[in-house]
């Protein structure tokens, strides 16, 4: 039984999270062998698995900072197939653009990955399945969801570190935004707006867990985020099979307070771990690549 | 469906004759993926094998039209009877059968059924409600509370134009409102709802408001917190073809400007058809430096998509213009 078809747990009777801060000054250094080493530290069971790696692709991206980077993505493809995967698609719904071919090709996506075509799922265009929603966080009772994203054995959320001018942060449970297809919901997924931002994360992510996180926060991007913001490079890649426990890692390497973030501290009830004594920290410590990021005037209660 | 203009289609058609190698490689790519890939239901999914679904549904049977005009072709009569069969019993369509909810893609069902002279009821209750069918968040309520918003210059647009959603009780975008304009556009008179006069005239001025500031669209945001929202090639095709209409304005203007001076940037094959499409139906001429189709699907195979294979077909239509600016109706003389 995979993790989306799991019964939720509260997070009190879960055992520690793990969460690997690595750094990782540049995309041009080889990032497929520091993240299978990565990974080797969580004992995964990837032997004859598929695996969907959920990057955050949201569209055109002159300066390169608005999408998870290409070379993440191929070098944690290269690490998956290294632990015995058979199988790691790369899959995506971008929210503002519905060419995602376009999108994919001006991120140099097939530059770092090879050819696309059997490799890529285009998840806004994907067979869809009803999904009845666990929290009801949100007004939403169901929704429809790409099949692939709810059959593979092993689902990857990819984000970029950022900032949202919605939601505060956008890292690994926001990124899963992404899986909610634009054919039925459109361009952008309006109807996850209306619904409450901070309510539908956590109705997605219910139903939708991800079973690891790897953040790109190589550079990442702060103020007025997640299209419009500024490049801030703060050198890390944060990985672990907990996403609430890493986005609330990201956020203390971002200088916020995650219980500040208000999805975030709801998924903290329901979905995993935000208080720091409940995750176990390896690799860099937090205080030693902390990059304090900018925010939104309307989001400064969420700085440390 | 209409005659045509026949000699307006001869002259387009001897315009382009520079881009046979387009039209063949539609002709021995396009057009063959098209009429091997229709599902026993009658329809199309996104991609080979997969379900029917009611908007790649409505593309492919637009361009398998385009391709066989004057003739309908048999498998576009199983494909009517795909689409009269997904219309729920309100009038609206669902993106999928299963879905028990209509959404956008009812202007889509409605203007292809147009070409099939026994969906005239079918095509009514769906243009029916379309005009029925408001946005909310323009709702006079709405646009009360939003004069007191701490967040009001954030989008700062002008909340009394009303277009179409995507999905019901959301907000107004452009493609949405763009595919609603066509319908009605291309329809005859007698099947309009009395409202439609209203809903058209709200949502092209809607359009109008949503255009970024130096021309094109994106989704339907301008503006976020001040910054300039980035156009983009398929809002900004759709919009202008919706509003052709009235292509001396200073926004079709502009937008075709923007479009033109960025077809040698686009980066993927459905823009790239409907940027052509676009272009053709304003009688502007397309870039000798523009990317071709071979090239696009050398590099992805269009990620399979059925759909970018239909606009591409209808980009590239040999035997008379889609959409053509300044007839009195898309399709009929």
């Amino acid at each position: 039984m995979n993790a989306r078809n799991a019964a939720l747990v509260p997070s009190f009777q879960r055992p520690l999270s793990k969460v690997f801060i690595r750094r990782a000054a540049n995309y041009e250094q080889e990032l497929a062998s520091l993240i299978y080493e990565s990974l080797l530290e969580f004992k995964l069971p990837m032997k004859d698995k598929t695996v969907l790696l959920k990057p955050n692709l949201v569209g055109l991206d002159p300066l390169g900072v608005m999408n998870t980077h290409p070379a993440v993505v191929a070098a944690a493809r290269e690490a998956f197939f290294r632990l015995g995967a058979s199988q790691v698609l790369i899959g995506d719904g971008p929210a503002m653009d519905r060419d995602t071919e376009a999108v994919i090709e001006s991120v140099r996506l097939r530059e770092f990955a090879g050819p696309l075509a059997r490799t890529f799922v285009d998840l806004n265009v994907d067979d869809m399945e009803r999904v009845p929603l666990k929290t009801h966080a949100s007004r939403l009772k169901e929704l429809y969801l790409p099949k692939t994203a709810l059959g593979v054995d092993f689902l990857v959320s990819m984000p970029k570190l950022k900032t949202h001018h919605w939601a505060g942060v956008t890292l690994s449970l926001k990124n899963m935004f992404g899986i909610v297809p634009g054919s039925c919901y459109g361009w952008p997924k309006n109807v996850l707006h209306w619904a409450g931002i901070d309510r539908a994360i956590l109705d997605i992510n219910a139903v939708a867990r991800p079973d690891f996180a790897i953040v790109d926060g190589i550079i990442g991007m702060e103020g007025n985020g997640p299209i419009q913001g500024t490049p801030k490079a703060c050198g890390v890649l944060v990985l672990g099979d907990d996403p609430v426990a890493v986005d609330a890692t990201c956020c203390r390497v971002m200088g916020l307070i995650p219980q500040q973030v208000k999805y975030l501290a709801r998924a903290g009830t329901l979905l995993g771990h935000v208080e720091a004594s409940k995750i176990q920290q390896l690799g860099e410590r937090i205080e030693g690549v902390k990059a304090p990021f900018a925010v939104l005037p309307e989001f400064r209660q969420l700085v440390a | 469906m209409g005659t045509g203009n026949s000699n307006l289609a001869d002259q387009r058609v001897s315009d382009r004759m520079g881009t046979q190698t387009e039209v063949q490689f539609v002709k021995s790519v396009c057009l063959p993926l098209l009429r091997s890939t229709q599902n026993p239901d009658g329809g199309w999914g996104f991609h080979p094998g997969s379900e029917s679904r009611l908007e790649p549904t409505c593309w492919a049977l637009q361009a398998l039209l385009q391709w066989s005009w004057p003739e309908i072709p048999e498998a576009a009569v199983h494909g009517f009877q795909f689409v009269r069969e997904a219309q729920l019993r309100n009038g609206a369509w669902p993106s999928a059968r299963a879905e028990q909810v209509g959404c956008w893609v009812t202007a889509l069902a409605c203007w292809v059924l147009l070409a099939e002279k026994n969906s005239s009821n079918a095509v009514a209750m769906g243009l029916d409600w379309l005009c029925k069918d408001w946005p909310q968040d323009s709702t006079l309520w709405r646009r009360f509370l939003a004069r007191f918003s701490s967040q009001r210059h954030i989008f700062p647009i002008n909340n009394s134009y009303r277009g179409w959603g995507w999905t019901p009780g959301t907000s107004s975008w452009v493609e949405p409102t763009a595919f609603a304009l066509l319908a009605f556009g291309e329809c005859p008179a007698e099947l309009l709802p009395p409202t439609a006069a209203r809903r058209r005239k709200l949502a092209e001025a809607m359009l109008r408001d949503r255009m970024c500031p130096g021309g094109g669209w994106n989704c339907g945001n301008p503006l976020v917190y001040g910054v300039a929202g980035e156009p983009l090639i398929i809002p900004t095709a759709w919009a202008l073809l919706a509003l052709r209409n009235q292509p001396e304005r200073r926004e079709n203007v502009l937008s075709l400007e923007w479009l033109e001076k960025n077809v040698a940037n686009i980066q993927g094959p459905g823009s790239f058809a409907l940027a052509r499409l676009c272009l053709e139906s304003y009688s502007r001429k397309w870039p000798d430096d523009a990317p071709g189709l071979r090239s696009f699907h050398q590099k992805n195979e269009f990620l399979n998509n059925i759909q970018v294979a239909a606009w591409s077909c209808l980009a590239l239509s040999a035997k008379r213009p889609f959409l053509p600016v300044g007839l009195p109706s898309g399709k009929t003389s």
